[in-house]
């Protein structure tokens, strides 16, 4: 025996033990007979309903390998699946939602119709996707501006309306790339607590590529650090904060810890 | 003393300072004209006087209504078809890879060609009256439309259509929700143009091919010197292109949520 469990839900243990896994993950980017090695042998498992986060300097390949999860690249070699699915099968079922650093909020869309386009893209019933989308628009904090069109906004709101959007399918998967990367710095760690809180609503699985060590760690069961050219990951730090995390982790005396940690691993 | 000098955006305040300095310029150049035909500075079988003209669209008005409706419909017909082939054609080639990449560079040179210069042969092919001149025009219509129309549904980011990818839509959806109203703008910038040029095309198209609409009514009464006659047909002609393109514009604007980013061509 491989030492795999029956499990509650019927699933497998491979699944059952990672909502999202990847396993010896390569990707050769060819271009004429230029050849660059983006990933190398990246493996990692984000269990399902905890939360890793991927850092790394610039270019070292921390977004392709979340774009390998959203189905957005394919991978040169190994495999990534979401709860024991292909990427592609995943994006068929809507089992994750996609939040990059820009918006990406349709300028002719109000904030209300543009929250709206992942349940209307599943033809979901117009009256059923209005009640969900300003349900999320509530979560998110942006009750009000319903009617506004996104150019109205200021970053930090378009960016709660595009995690709006990304809630409203209810996916168990949350990918995130850089979500608060264009923001400031105090807009950026209000919206970490505001993600903590909703992370905690929803359940969610979430794996968030940042280059904020602090950000990590508040959003984080696991910080996997990553080193560039061709990338890898190097080590992985778990983050022992628990759930019910608050504006008060920053004071406890393990944040700094992890903190030094991570930026010694970073920095070698 | 140095008097101060008035506000640069606006003599006169409100919507009055919009209307009233190309209005009393209108004024002035139709005073001056009416001056210059009283004195005899401006020879009456070039330029008669405004009086001469202006009687033309009381006591002349059937001919000119009958003349002008044929040049309106010729061009109404043509600016639709012409545009709405064009919509279609571009959604379908920008849909289908192989269409587009076998039919786009000939679409590309193929505006380079005069339009004008066939009617002589469309006439040949589909006899005199409506048909060659709607056909001429929705041709001269349609390649500015398809050309930025091709633009327009090129025109989304990346990020916009990964967004679509991640959430799983069909083709068809990301067509109707992301690439045609982003290729709005375009389609509006096209629009301004061929409403002038559907005009253009109908008027001379006329000259060679149609016995009616004010083209041929231009050319019959520059051939027997009937300048009055000549100067309100070029009139109507330009208040038609004008109403045209005025309608354009009121269209633009109730669909400002899509045409905001739109470049003028």
């Amino acid at each position: 025996m491989d030492g795999s469990l029956p499990d509650p839900d019927g699933m497998t243990a491979e699944t059952a033990a990672g909502g999202l896994v990847a396993r010896d993950v390569g990707m050769v980017y060819r271009r004429g007979r230029e050849v660059t090695e983006a990933l190398t042998g990246c493996s990692l498992e984000v269990p399902r309903g905890s939360w890793a986060s991927l850092i790394g300097p610039s270019g070292c390949g921390k977004s392709t390998l979340l774009r390998i999860f959203a189905d957005l690249v394919h991978p040169t070699s190994g495999r990534a699946t979401l709860h024991g699915t292909t990427p592609a099968d995943a994006r068929a079922n809507r089992v994750f939602a996609l939040v990059s650093q820009q918006s990406t909020m349709l300028p002719w869309r109000r904030i209300l119709e543009n929250v709206e386009l992942g349940l209307q893209v599943a033809r979901v019933s117009p009256r059923e996707r209005r009640r969900t989308a300003e349900e999320m628009i509530e979560l998110v904090g942006l009750k009000g501006f319903e009617r506004a069109y996104p150019a109205e906004l200021s970053g930090g709101m378009r960016q709660r309306a595009a995690i709006a959007r990304a809630l409203t399918l209810r996916p168990r998967f949350l990918l995130m790339d850089e979500p608060f990367g264009a923001l400031d710095e105090i807009t950026r760690e209000k919206l970490n607590f505001e993600l903590l809180r909703i992370l905690q609503e929803t359940g969610a699985t979430l794996l968030l590529v940042t280059h904020s060590i602090s950000e990590a760690i508040i959003l984080s069961d696991e910080v996997a650090v990553m080193s560039a050219r061709p990338g890898r990951i190097t080590k992985r730090v778990p983050i022992g904060f628990g759930r019910d995390r608050d504006r008060s982790l920053r004071d406890d005396p393990r944040f700094a810890a992890y903190e030094a940690e991570l930026r010694h691993a970073l920095h070698g | 003393m140095i008097q101060p000098l008035p506000r640069l955006p606006s003599a006169v305040p409100g919507v009055l300072g919009a209307v009233l300095p190309p209005v009393l310029l209108i004024a002035g150049l139709v005073a001056l004209w009416s001056a210059g035909a009283a004195q005899g500075w401006i020879p009456s079988f070039i330029l008669p006087a405004p009086g001469l003209v202006a009687a033309q669209f009381t006591g002349n008005s059937e001919v000119l209504l009958r003349h002008a409706g044929a040049t309106t419909l010729e061009a109404l017909s043509g600016f639709a078809i012409g545009n709405i082939v064009a919509v279609a054609m571009a959604m379908l080639l920008s849909s289908v890879t192989v269409l587009r990449e076998a039919l786009y560079p000939y679409a590309l040179v193929s505006r380079a060609i005069p339009i004008v210069v066939f009617t002589p042969l469309v006439v040949v092919m589909l006899g005199r009256g409506l048909p060659p001149i709607i056909a001429i025009v929705s041709f001269s219509v349609y390649f500015p439309t398809f050309l930025n129309m091709m633009r327009g549904l090129a025109s989304p980011s990346d990020d916009h259509l990964e967004l679509m990818h991640s959430l799983h839509a069909s083709r068809w959806q990301r067509l109707c929700m992301v690439e045609f109203p982003a290729a709005m703008p375009y389609l509006f910038a096209a629009l301004k143009v061929s409403a002038s040029s559907a005009f253009i095309a109908a008027l001379v198209t006329e000259w060679i091919g149609a016995n009616t609409g004010l083209g041929y009514l231009v050319v019959v009464s520059g051939q027997y010197f009937q300048l009055p006659q000549l100067w309100a047909a070029i009139f109507t002609s330009a208040g038609l292109t004008l109403s045209l393109l005025g309608l354009v514009h009121l269209a633009e604007h109730l669909l400002h949520r899509y045409t905001a980013a739109a470049p003028d061509l």
